[in-house]
């Protein structure tokens, strides 16, 4: 099973994507903050099929968390998806130049995230 | 005075003393106890308050999950509703039963659904948001959020405009536009946010209507809300800038002109150098400098001399943004004789933004300046100093 962590702090949001991506059969591990974030990857020796991040977070934010996976000599390359309210030029063409993978402004549509999960994830 | 129909002794024995101490005690002990009453009352309704703010935060606890399951399983996992999105006919009626069982009958549990509904239409866009408004408006919600627009409280029409505008229901004219122009700074911004989110041909009717002063914070906010918000008709704002007696509103509209680079207004903004009110004329010139009119640039230094100090402060900052290399030797002559030491900083910040055709001029400043021109000209030449 194909194992995404999803970093996000709105409680709300949190709740429904995990859902979401659960039901389609992904096992998804949640954290509330950078901090927790960074937890779990090392908790989980950075094994996850792909990771979603918001930007804005309490103890590190989204572009902290890009830069320590990147920085992370595994072999293997984690595919980041980078979900924001944040949607200006600055904020996008720093979180590619950092390394993430793909980019969704909040507010998303479900379908869109699934497919782009899919792309970078796997089935 | 007799006290003896107190049935109980002691208490009688204190009014009696109350009764007989001199007027400075009485008034003292007055004060004393009116001083405990109060902190009673306000500790009182302190707690209540919070009592109150405790059991509607677990109400919400206890309802919130339920409504956002039945949301998810009739709205979002509904592969009815999904399967007729894909087909492009979006117009399957959503199963309603759940939501009109008993939790959702009271006003606390249709305030509690509306609340969660806005809050996944923040988070979702597409189809899921066009069934979320659609459940809104099956559940007949809207009527609530109508009812309370028609409330004299002020926060409960803040409230209703806030709900209007998440879900995009839209409000009659008659109804908003006089709210644009409150009294109350907060329904007024909340107002015109409306108007301009909901307002699908004229979002910015209500500047032709507003008399109070547009803010500098409502300025910001305004900014905020019409450079944010999608799919909205963007007019020529110089059409304010030519017709509004309002100063606020033609001062705000030459900042759209310059973020919209409507350069069709410039004509209208040129007209706006001869007004009488110098704090225009300053965002005039500021206007047609940010928008790089090299045409105006003569007129800039022909009435130079005799405008106010900040008018002549931005005449010299859009000089310095035109860029055209003209009045290299005005900037130059500014820089080394003017008494002002505001004019003469930004005379040197001009002559340097100048580049390439101010090269000679910046060698020969640096050659031959004095200590203090020598820290003007290496302070602005800094580029991490903004103006």
């Amino acid at each position: 099973m194909q194992k995404i962590l999803y970093i996000e702090d709105e409680l709300l949001m949190q709740n429904i994507v995990d859902k979401i991506l659960s039901r389609e059969g992904y096992e998804v591990d949640v954290a509330n903050d950078g901090k927790m974030a960074m937890q779990k990857l090392i908790e989980n020796n950075f094994d996850y099929s792909l990771v979603i991040t918001d930007i804005m977070m309490p103890y590190a934010n989204g572009f902290e968390i890009i830069s320590k996976i990147r920085n992370y000599t595994s072999p293997k390359k984690i595919p980041i998806i980078v979900v924001s309210t944040i949607g200006n030029e600055d904020a996008i063409l720093e979180a590619f130049k950092l390394g993430a993978d793909d980019f969704l402004k909040k507010p998303i549509m479900a379908g869109e995230l699934l497919i782009r999960v899919k792309r970078l994830a796997g089935q | 005075m007799d006290f003896s129909y107190f049935t109980d002794a002691s208490i009688a024995q204190l009014l009696e003393e109350f009764y007989y101490s001199p007027l400075i005690i009485q008034i003292a002990i007055f004060f004393i106890f009116f001083s405990v009453l109060c902190i009673l009352v306000t500790y009182t309704s302190i707690l209540t308050k919070r009592y109150k703010g405790y059991r509607l935060e677990k109400k919400l606890e206890r309802i919130n999950p339920i409504i956002d399951d039945l949301i998810l399983k009739n709205i979002i996992f509904n592969d009815e509703l999904n399967k007729d999105a894909e087909e492009g006919e979006p117009a399957n009626l959503i199963p309603l039963h759940d939501f009109q069982k008993i939790p959702f009958k009271s006003a606390f549990g249709k305030q509690a659904l509306i609340n969660r509904i806005i809050s996944f239409r923040k988070s979702f866009k597409g189809t899921i948001a066009f069934y979320l408004r659609q459940l809104y408006i099956d559940l007949e919600l809207d009527k609530q959020s109508f009812n309370k627009m028609k409330s004299v409280k002020w926060d409960k029409k803040v409230v209703a405009l806030v709900e209007l505008t998440a879900m995009d229901m839209s409000i009659a004219d008659v109804n908003i536009l006089p709210l644009t122009n409150s009294k109350n700074s907060e329904l007024r911004a909340e107002a015109r946010h409306a108007y301009i989110k909901l307002s699908k041909n004229e979002p910015f009717k209500f500047f032709d209507v507003v008399t109070e002063p547009l803010l500098m914070w409502d300025q910001i906010q305004l900014f905020k809300i019409i450079t944010t918000t999608e799919d909205i008709a963007i007019p020529n704002f110089a059409r304010w800038v030519t017709y509004s007696t309002n100063k606020s509103i033609v001062s705000f509209c030459l900042k759209l002109i310059v973020y919209y680079n409507q350069v069709d207004g410039i004509p209208a903004v040129i007209k706006l150098l001869d007004t009488k009110d110098h704090g225009l004329r300053a965002n005039a010139i500021n206007c047609l400098g940010k928008l790089k009119v090299d045409e105006v640039e003569d007129k800039l230094l022909e009435i130079y001399g005799n405008q106010t100090q900040n008018c002549q402060i931005e005449i010299l900052k859009a000089i310095g943004r035109i860029r055209s290399g003209k009045s290299i030797d005005f900037l130059k002559y500014e820089f080394l004789h003017s008494s002002d030491f505001d004019l003469r900083k930004n005379a040197a910040r001009s002559i340097i933004s100048g580049g390439i055709k101010a090269q000679e001029t910046i060698q020969l400043l640096l050659d031959t300046a004095t200590k203090e021109n020598l820290l003007i000209l290496k302070h602005c030449m800094n580029p991490l100093i903004k103006f």
